[in-house]
């Protein structure tokens, strides 16, 4: 008892001085965030100078409209080449709103697909009609053609909010000096999907469905500004959402339906963080450009 | 003897009256330039008794962010910008006609300067005879079927300000990642990719720095950055995983020429600490797994444990990666050649 007592009490300091101490640390951490706020009191003619004068705003007040072509990165079965355009209003120098829209113009099977339908090919030559042996296995996931199975991204509509915080100027070869910015943006994406259509009896089932996708789209970009009215611009764009890439029959089955149950369904679509690179030729309007005090 | 502290007197106040009439500025009268200055960026209606000096020292900072500043106005009217309205200026005029200042005010605040403003002025930090230490942290960017993180160190020399040597090196093999896509693959398709993992890499290396900058944070803060390109030849120590013939076949790493191209971005955050943003592609010809596999048993000429039995085609394979890091300069300082 008395032992258990004696615990008690010291576990009881032990707690006191933990709280003392967290108590003081707080009290320090206040202290030294109100002596941190303090604001210096500038005088001269620089008191509450900008930090950069005679700025050229190259985008406040102004319209963009930046033809765009966009590479699609990191994709297993098809590469995607998407042309579109964006069109912004930046309603200050800093924020903006607008719109980015492309389709999907060109599509490229990856190495990964060609090997995939080389082996297919060679498996139905012996006989394209009966179900032989060798493609007994691959039966619901490979049809004639895998690279027709392929799911493609067809178009992408996202309105968007463009934030720039950054803004400056690069010296090249220290004889050609650009303006140049440094841009963050984000919003939802409506994206138009083409993939495998879900089937039961999937077996010779190979059909296409298109769906609308909505994605979260972000990224950020560079702006080099060329003259008063354009820019070259280059971005790197996240837009991860679920879709089934390669019409395989990957989940559905089992305990925690991570493994093929012979069926195309939803499960199938698997999360797949999509990314691309877009370079784009921006013009802004109207054709001259304010400049700050 | 009885006058001379009156004279000294006078003359001191002489001395010390023109900088109070710079700086102050006179309702309803003529107002110097730096006197305009003061009054309207001075939000809290502070009038600094000090401007001109202000001025010349707000003349650097500004010029140092590229820009004609209000303070180059200010400490070029100052020195011969005094309006002959005050009354030390009268007495001078009325000692010494001929040393009276007789300037039209809008007719100089109007004259052109002609000061030199370079575009970019002295570099914010120099490389030059200074070695860079660069640790950071890279992430492959091309490889859908193995993930190669690793670890990055550098050295670099700069042997002038814009050309460095230098080596680096990664150590890769405890975070290659087989994804799981690659055995969805194999089991849906019935068709396996030959896998590659890393041991490590290392290389000499060339650095160029061919573009520097400066950016405003939030209209607020100003960073400098510079942007450079880097190349170079050294080993990958490289290994295929076996997919074909797990069984049978364990790899030993295997020492491969390997040669990188690359560009980086170097944000600074002082004069010798900076970000790195690095892509740079490592290229190597890389053997890849043998996609047929022996049905004999053994380690015979052609026995499915013969490790000649187990390499296929080769094939040129790049590396690309992304690297986040740090950069440190040594010496921390460092002098420049001309004062501006």
């Amino acid at each position: 008892m008395g032992e258990g007592r004696g615990m008690t009490t010291t576990k009881q300091k032990t707690t006191k001085r933990l709280v003392s101490a967290l108590a003081a640390a707080l009290a320090l951490f206040a202290f030294t965030e109100r002596a941190e706020a303090q604001q210096i009191l500038l005088t001269g003619p620089l008191a509450g100078a900008p930090a950069v004068r005679k700025l050229r705003w190259h985008r406040k007040g102004r319209f963009e409209v930046a033809p765009a072509i966009s590479f699609t990165l990191l994709d297993e079965y098809q590469r995607t080449i998407l042309m579109g355009a964006r069109l912004n209003y930046n309603f200050t120098d800093w924020l903006s709103f607008g719109a980015w829209g492309a389709f999907g113009a060109i599509k490229i099977p990856t190495h990964l697909s060609e090997q995939i339908q080389e082996v297919n090919a060679s498996r139905r030559q012996f006989d394209p009609t009966s179900m032989y042996r060798q493609r007994q296995l691959t039966a619901v996931n490979l049809g004639p053609d895998f690279e027709k199975q392929l799911g493609s991204m067809d178009w992408v509509v996202a309105p968007q909010l463009t934030a720039v915080p950054f803004r400056g100027k690069l010296a090249l070869f220290q004889s050609i000096y650009l303006d140049t910015d440094l841009y963050f943006f984000g919003g939802p994406a409506f994206v138009g999907v083409t993939e495998r259509k879900n089937c039961e009896e999937c077996i010779d089932s190979f059909e296409m469905a298109s769906r609308v996708a909505i994605a979260p789209t972000f990224g950020l970009g560079f702006t080099f500004y060329i003259n008063k009215w354009s820019a070259l611009g280059f971005e790197w764009r996240g837009l991860p959402f679920s879709w089934n890439t390669s019409g395989f029959d990957t989940a559905g089955g089992g305990k925690d339906k991570k493994f093929p149950d012979n069926k195309i369904t939803n499960d199938d679509r698997q999360f797949n963080f999509n990314q691309m690179l877009t370079v784009s030729y921006n013009i802004y309007l109207p054709f001259q450009y304010k400049v700050s005090e | 003897m009885k006058s001379s502290p009156i004279g000294l007197l006078v003359a001191v106040a002489l001395g010390i009256f023109p900088a109070q009439s710079w700086a102050q500025a006179k309702a309803g009268g003529k107002v110097t330039v730096a006197g305009k200055a003061a009054a309207t960026k001075d939000s809290e209606g502070v009038i600094d008794a000090d401007a001109s000096g202000s001025a010349a020292a707000g003349s650097d900072a500004a010029a140092a962010e590229g820009a004609p500043a209000a303070g180059d106005t200010a400490g070029e009217a100052g020195e011969e910008g005094e309006t002959p309205t005050g009354s030390g200026l009268e007495d001078i005029c009325k000692i010494d006609p001929a040393a009276c200042p007789n300037l039209d005010m809008d007719k100089e605040a109007a004259r052109p300067l002609k000061e030199q403003i370079f575009a970019v002025q002295q570099a914010y930090a120099l490389r030059v005879r200074r070695f860079e230490l660069q640790a950071g942290w890279s992430q492959s960017l091309n490889d859908q079927f193995v993930s190669h993180p690793t670890p990055n160190l550098a050295l670099n020399y700069y042997i002038t300000n814009v050309l460095a040597i230098g080596i680096n090196g990664q150590y890769y093999a405890p975070f290659n990642l087989d994804k799981d896509f690659n055995a969805q693959v194999r089991r849906a398709a019935r068709v396996a990719v030959p896998l590659t993992e890393y041991q490590w890499g290392a290389a000499l290396n060339f650095t160029y720095v061919p573009a520097y900058g400066k950016f405003a944070g939030f209209g607020d803060f100003i960073f400098h950055y510079d942007a450079y390109v880097v190349g170079g030849v050294g080993a990958m120590s490289v290994r295929p995983i076996p997919v074909i013939d797990p069984d049978n076949r364990n790899f030993e790493y295997q020492t491969k020429l390997a040669f990188n191209a690359g560009i980086g971005l170097r944000i600074f955050f002082n004069r010798w600490f900076a970000a790195v943003l690095e892509v740079r592609d490592y290229v190597f010809n890389d053997k890849l797994e043998s996609l047929t596999y022996s049905r004999i048993p053994g380690p015979g000429p052609n026995g499915a444990a013969n490790p000649n039995t187990w390499y296929g085609e080769t094939s040129l394979t790049n590396n690309v990666q992304a690297q986040l890091g740090a950069a440190i300069f040594i010496p921390f300082s460092f002098n420049y050649r001309l004062p501006k």
